[in-house]
């Protein structure tokens, strides 16, 4: 991870402290003064940046959230406001309105085409050393099926009919049987979140889900006894990580700033709590081939998609 | 056991406890009356909380299973859990009953047509799907395993679309239940404590007086009137009265018996006093005659014509005295003797009369009946000889006497009769008295004898006379009496 100097007006520390014990307390009592004072300050003038989430976290979690979005505002001078919407598609859509400025999507709707491109690649998390993740295939725990086939003509879960991992994935290994899920299936749903899809398969709701491997593994940590109560029966190959996006009309020194600030995360102690919750590593700037992959599998299945994604309306 | 008889229990004991009991049993009564209510209060409460919350999900239901959205489905049986309420199970299904969304997935899928397990839940299943309207159906009554069912029917556009079927147990209840039969328990046995408490004041208050007064007639059964204490008069009530009755009651007896007694005693000094001139004047008439004779034997020591003369009056007055002597004697002191002796000495009295007859026509009828067992005061004996004896010497040449005597019950009948010349009326009053006698030579004490002799022994005796048509005398003894004497 590169390392950059801090930027922020109120947060620049200076580069040496030599001073007796009590001047370095009065020092710090100002500093602390002035790292309060101007993110205050530029919240009163200021409009809130608003930032999309999708189910790529976890997001029940909202003082989390709300630790995130201090941290971020703080940082960024400016009031920071998550916004929370049920499906890729709604966030897709703010972000095409301009409703928000910024937000974590799948890779998926990252690489589906735009005319025109309203959105650009910010930055991509680095999820245990790799900007890389997988979309496991579930099954409850005490289910007699091994294999994806085996899944023939039973109830299956998706995610989100625009996650890679809870969809695209699942619905491309339909296309190498030349099946499609309302054939293959009795029945599928969508959760629209990869937690429920793991809450789905575990109480038996459903015979097999398709869900992200990093919210698999983040419930495996927090809620074990959910993730106990399914076995992982297919690994992906790994995709490109959800990235986080922002606005192509937005305003440069902001996407610089959010960018900046996201990628140093792992650089202050704030920062790392932050990510340790987030059980990422940190943020970084990687190229657009990342989602090739994606876009390999969304090509294969483009010839069911029109007819599939009927389902989702 | 007396003590295990309640017939024998005291006043005092039994109407407080039967207070008590009919207190404890009304009390126990209402109180079981009331728990079974509370029971089906809750239990009806139960059916319509279960009919609330299949409300709650048939709200949003129609749209999401149009959208055919089976998660959220699911979701919204599983929300209900969050509740304080103990889901059996919920489901949601479709117009051929096909599982939409079930509680219990994995034994459940969905997608396929609802199978009940046995015919309980086949009978209730179908009487769901044939609900047109939201209905509690319910099983298993109260016990742990029973359960309250809200069905709520799913209608979109009036096209109907299936049912919503969320079921509640009965166990939940019980916790619920038993907490508020614990408080009317406590209820009731509080009301019971209170209730035997007043109970046995009240029927204090009222055995007291009782007790007072029985005691009072316990007394006047042992004939000790004078140390009685009045029954205390607190109220003006029925018992009051009855207090105040007895109290006057034993009063005027008290008095009553005083006055018996100063009789009683006044009589004994004039039957002293009688008996005192009787003695004298019986003893004195001999004497002046026995005095007389002596005297004038003394002037002629050596007429042997005077002494042949004499000697016999003297022996005659002598024997006179002494017989009023013994018979005073057998009349005063009757509390002594009490010996025991066979019936034959009853009999023996036959050949006692016989030599007192001697030669003269006199005609005896001996009957006796009594058992030959039978042991007899020896009172008796001398009751029997002064009746034989006192009827010979009435009785004229050619007369019979008649002795019959048997066991009747529990008194020994005795019946000396003659046919003798009768006793008149006007001295049958004086019969008994003491040296009352219409015989020329006769003490007057024979029949005093017999009278004091039955009395001690606790029988009757009556007499049953006519003139010129002899005389009756039937002399009755308890027979505990003798044994006892």
């Amino acid at each position: 991870m590169r390392c950059r100097p801090m930027s922020l007006g109120g947060a620049s520390m200076p580069t040496r402290i030599i001073a007796s014990a009590k001047e370095a307390k009065v020092r710090s009592i100002i500093l602390l003064l002035l790292f309060w004072i101007t993110p205050i300050y530029a919240v009163d003038t200021q409009p809130p940046i608003r930032f999309g989430l999708t189910a790529v976290v976890v997001t029940e979690n909202l003082r989390f959230l709300d630790q995130w979005s201090e941290y971020l505002g703080r940082k960024m001078g400016r009031k920071v406001e998550l916004v929370l919407r049920k499906s890729y598609r709604e966030v897709m859509d703010l972000l095409n309105s301009g409703n928000i400025d910024f937000a974590w999507i799948c890779g998926f709707p990252y690489i589906q085409s735009r005319e025109p491109e309203s959105i650009q690649l910010l930055t991509v998390p680095v999820y245990r050393g790799a900007p890389r993740y997988h979309s496991y295939i579930i099954v409850p725990e005490s289910s007699p099926h091994h294999r994806f086939s085996d899944l023939q003509g039973k109830i299956f879960a998706f995610s989100d009919p625009d996650s890679n991992s809870g969809f695209l994935y699942p619905l491309s290994l339909m296309v190498a049987r030349e099946e499609r899920p309302e054939t293959f299936f009795r029945q599928t749903f969508f959760t629209f979140n990869h937690a429920e899809t793991v809450q789905a398969v575990s109480e038996q709701f459903a015979d097999g889900g398709a869900v992200d491997s990093y919210i698999w593994e983040y419930l495996a940590i927090f809620k074990p006894e959910m993730t106990e109560k399914t076995r992982i029966i297919k690994k992906s190959p790994s995709f490109g990580f959800p990235p986080i996006v922002a606005r192509l009309g937005a305003s440069s020194n902001m996407v610089r700033l959010m960018k900046s600030t996201l990628e140093d995360m792992d650089e202050d102690v704030d920062g790392k709590a932050l990510l340790a919750q987030l059980k990422l590593d940190g943020f970084d700037n990687f190229p657009d081939s990342l989602f090739n992959g994606i876009r390999a599998h969304a090509n294969k299945v483009k010839t069911i998609h029109s007819s599939f994604s009927a389902l989702t309306d | 056991m007396p003590v295990f008889n309640p017939k024998s229990w005291p006043l005092a004991i039994k109407l407080p406890l039967t207070i008590t009991a009919v207190v404890t049993v009304v009390g126990f009564m209402i109180g079981a009356v009331m728990v079974m209510q509370d029971w089906s209060r809750f239990h009806e409460e139960l059916g319509e909380k279960a009919l609330l919350l299949s409300e709650s999900v048939a709200i949003t239901t129609p749209k999401t299973m149009l959208r055919k959205d089976y998660w959220s489905l699911y979701l919204s049986l599983t929300n209900m859990r969050s509740g304080k309420h103990k889901i059996v199970t919920a489901m949601i299904l479709d117009v051929e009953g096909r599982i939409q969304a079930h509680l219990h997935p994995a034994d459940n899928p969905m997608g396929l047509l609802f199978s009940p397990v046995n015919s309980i839940e086949q009978d209730l299943f179908k009487q769901a799907m044939a609900a047109r309207e939201p209905i509690v159906i319910s099983s298993g009554g109260y016990s742990r395993t029973g359960f309250q069912e809200g069905v709520v029917p799913l209608y979109s556009d009036q096209k109907y679309l299936g049912v919503v079927r969320v079921r509640l147990s009965v166990a939940q209840l019980y916790e619920k239940a038993i907490n508020s039969a614990l408080i009317v328990l406590a209820l009731v046995l509080g009301f019971v404590i209170i209730g035997s408490a007043l109970g046995t004041i009240v029927s204090r208050r009222m055995v007291e007086p009782l007790t007072a007064v029985t005691r009072g007639l316990e007394a006047v059964g042992r004939g000790e009137m004078t140390d009685f204490a009045p029954v205390p008069v607190t109220e003006r009530d029925e018992i009051g009265r009855l207090s105040t009755t007895f109290n006057q009651i034993m009063a005027e007896l008290a008095e009553k018996k005083m006055l018996e007694e100063e009789i009683a005693m006044s009589e004994k000094l004039v039957a002293l006093g009688r008996i005192t001139a009787g003695v004298a004047h019986e003893v004195n008439n001999p004497l002046a005659g026995l005095l007389n004779c002596i005297d004038t034997l003394r002037q002629h020591p050596d007429d042997k014509a005077l002494i042949d003369r004499y000697l016999p009056v003297i022996d005659q007055g002598l024997h006179r005295i002494k017989d009023i002597v013994y018979n005073l004697l057998v009349g005063l002191r009757i509390e002594e003797g009490d010996e025991i002796e066979g019936i034959d000495h009853i009999d023996k009295l036959h050949d006692l009369i016989g030599a007192e007859i001697g030669d003269r026509d006199i005609q005896v009828i001996w009957e006796n009946n009594a058992d030959k067992d039978l042991q007899i005061p020896g009172k008796l004996e001398q009751i029997v000889f002064n009746l034989l004896k006192n009827a010979i010497e009435v009785l004229p040449d050619g007369g019979t006497v008649a002795f019959k005597m048997n066991l009747d019950g529990a008194y020994l009948n005795i019946e000396v009769s003659d046919d003798g010349p009768g006793i008149p009326a006007d001295i049958r009053n004086q019969l008994f008295d003491p040296f009352f006698t219409t015989k020329p030579n006769g003490t007057g004490l024979g029949l005093w004898v017999v009278y004091r002799l039955t009395q001690n022994l606790e029988g009757i005796i009556e007499v049953e006379s006519e003139k010129g048509q002899g005389t009756t005398f039937h002399v009755a003894i308890p027979v505990n009496t003798m044994k006892a004497a």
